[in-house]
């Protein structure tokens, strides 16, 4: 198994720049949770209507499994577009005996590794905020990251059919955006039409955010069980397709 | 962990009626060649001959569409890394990591092939001098000129020490410095022993660098020799190169018959191919056709393939 030498070629990589991409990763939440949580939040005072936690609350937890799902998601774009299409580092991975496998799994470890290096600053600042109170939030990291997880395999598999990247436009505009702002990270799905709501249930983004609010600030219940499945499954087809998908486009 | 050696009885390579589709382009049309350990093996022919699809066969990173390949005795779909572990490449276009330094892009890739740390550390010092870029070990690849990049993609192709070298036109786009360059460097590479295959349009560079080669046109091979063989046998010896008026054309044209292997009537020149360069220069002068302009030259492999695959733009 080479996949763990393509997660070595991107550390080396992104070492050069960890300081920045760190930095970046802790603004992030600093900015949402300030003007979103608490400059918008405090003017919402019904609790109820978030399940009984504050906006806050509610937002910063729908906003890290967003923040992971779109970061997911890009990381599945432009920069495996630019390896497999424009640098050709693939062909170059492939005249080696490191497989198309080796490089699908690799990429995904990797984006899987920059997801926690997202997602733990992250969960840092919810930590100062004071959404976090127990012990058994710390699985909101995992959650986020599996949702971004989820995501990527699926984009990569995109990704690895396309032959410009023109498509990204659309799929942005209406599948990522769309999706970040319909899934009940800003408010709650009840508020959506009933068929909103089934669609909703449909989104995998919808099923991360569920499972991080769960573990962090709701109880835990047995559909928590339905969203790990549902983005695993995701993960598992993704993984799938994408590795066919990528064979055929690197080995013609 | 090294696999044990190939007997040097085995071909390296064996192609019987390979074939490469794809939808209904045919690329590789039914070819059938061998490469024996130690020399150099060429592929010429024009762009779209099939010579970059058989070189990605070889290469397992295409699978075979027909026909029958082993290559260093082994089966390219089935044992496709244990090939890989024993073959360097070097694409058409470059590909280096662009992200990395110069030492960095061997490095890395010296741990696809599994070389070990501190092997690979003296190898890389060694390969970097071979191709002239100690100076720029620690220098990021983008700048580097056209020349330094095919160098260093020549290093990385032998960082683990590869018994056959697959070239895909290792020397298109390159000024003539570096050509010659290139070209000595793969000439020493023969003399150690690697087996080169070298795909290229440039019929200087496989009468320069290649033992034996095909030209191969429209996916198939169409003739097979050294470039000596192929050129006596396709072309002659020496070749005399006229500019003439149109008058004395016409001359030339009603005393030429019989004296020369073939006349070829071109817009600008007239070439006739000979074996005696000199005397039919001094014959034809006799019978008084006056010349622009003469020249007597040895019969390159260009004649070789102009004859075979014909003048018209291929695209």
């Amino acid at each position: 198994m080479s996949a763990g030498k393509i997660v070595r070629r991107n550390s080396l990589v992104y070492w050069r720049a960890w300081r920045t991409s760190f930095f970046l990763s802790v603004l992030g939440p600093v900015m949402f949770l300030s003007a979103m949580g608490l400059g918008l939040g405090s003017l919402i005072e019904e609790e109820q209507a978030f399940g009984g936690v504050s906006y806050l609350s509610f937002f910063a937890t729908g906003m890290l499994a967003a923040s992971t799902f779109q970061s997911g998601a890009f990381s599945a774009t432009y920069p495996i577009m630019n390896k497999m299409m424009w640098q050709r580092n693939y062909d170059a991975m492939l005249a080696s005996p490191v497989g198309v496998r080796d490089i699908f799994l690799g990429e995904l470890g990797w984006i899987g590794v920059t997801l926690l290096q997202l997602a733990v600053p992250f969960f840092g600042v919810m930590a100062v905020f004071g959404v976090v109170d127990s012990p058994m939030a710390l699985l909101a990291i995992p959650a986020a990251v599996l949702a971004g997880l989820s995501c990527a395999s699926a984009v990569f598999a995109y990704t690895a059919t396309l032959q410009t990247d023109e498509a990204y436009t659309w799929l942005f505009r209406f599948i990522i955006t769309p999706l970040f702002l319909l899934s009940g990270t800003f408010f709650p799905i009840n508020q959506l039409p009933e068929w909103g709501q089934v669609a909703a249930h449909l989104t995998p983004l919808f099923h991360g955010v569920e499972l991080v609010r769960q573990v962090t600030v709701y109880n835990v219940d047995v559909s928590a069980l339905w969203h790990v499945s549902y983005l695993l499954a995701m993960l598992a087809i993704g993984t799938m397709v994408g590795i066919r998908n990528l064979d055929r486009r690197l080995r013609p | 962990m090294d696999a044990p050696p190939v007997p040097d009885s085995v071909a390296l390579i064996e192609a019987r009626g390979l074939t490469k589709t794809f939808g209904n382009h045919v690329a590789v049309d039914g070819i059938s060649f061998e490469v024996r350990r130690g020399e150099a093996f060429g592929f010429l022919g024009p762009n779209g001959a099939g010579k970059t699809s058989t070189m990605k066969m070889i290469g397992c990173t295409s699978p075979p569409g027909g026909g029958a390949l082993r290559v260093i005795g082994m089966d390219p779909i089935a044992q496709a890394s244990e090939i890989k572990r024993r073959i360097g490449v070097v694409p058409q276009t470059d590909n280096l990591d662009i992200e990395l330094t110069v030492r960095e892009n061997l490095e890395m890739y010296g741990r696809y092939f599994d070389v070990p740390r501190e092997v690979a550390a003296a190898r890389i010092d060694e390969l970097i001098e071979f191709v002239q870029l100690s100076e720029k070990m620690t220098s990021r690849v983008e700048p580097l000129s056209g020349g330094m990049k095919r160098r260093l993609t020549i290093a990385r192709a032998l960082v683990n020490q590869p018994d056959l070298l697959l070239l895909d036109e290792p020397t298109t786009g390159l000024d003539p410095q570096a050509r010659h360059l290139v070209w000595d460097r793969l000439y020493r590479l023969k003399q150690r022993g690697v087996t080169l295959v070298i795909t290229t349009h440039y019929m200087d560079e496989a009468e320069q660098l290649c033992d034996r080669l095909v030209v191969m046109d429209k996916a198939k091979i169409v003739a097979e020799g050294s470039p000596r063989e192929l050129i006596t046998r396709h072309s002659t010896r020496e070749v005399v190169e006229l500019r003439l008026a149109d008058d004395a054309r016409d001359q030339l044209s009603a005393s030429i018959d019989g004296l020369v292997d073939r006349v070829e009537w071109l817009p600008d020149r007239v070439l006739l191919y000979t074996e005696t360069g000199d005397g039919i220069l001094t014959e034809i002068h006799d019978r008084g056709v006056r010349t622009d302009s003469a020249l007597v030259r040895r019969g390159t492999l260009e004649d070789v393939f102009l004859t075979i695959t014909g003048r018209s733009l291929i695209e």
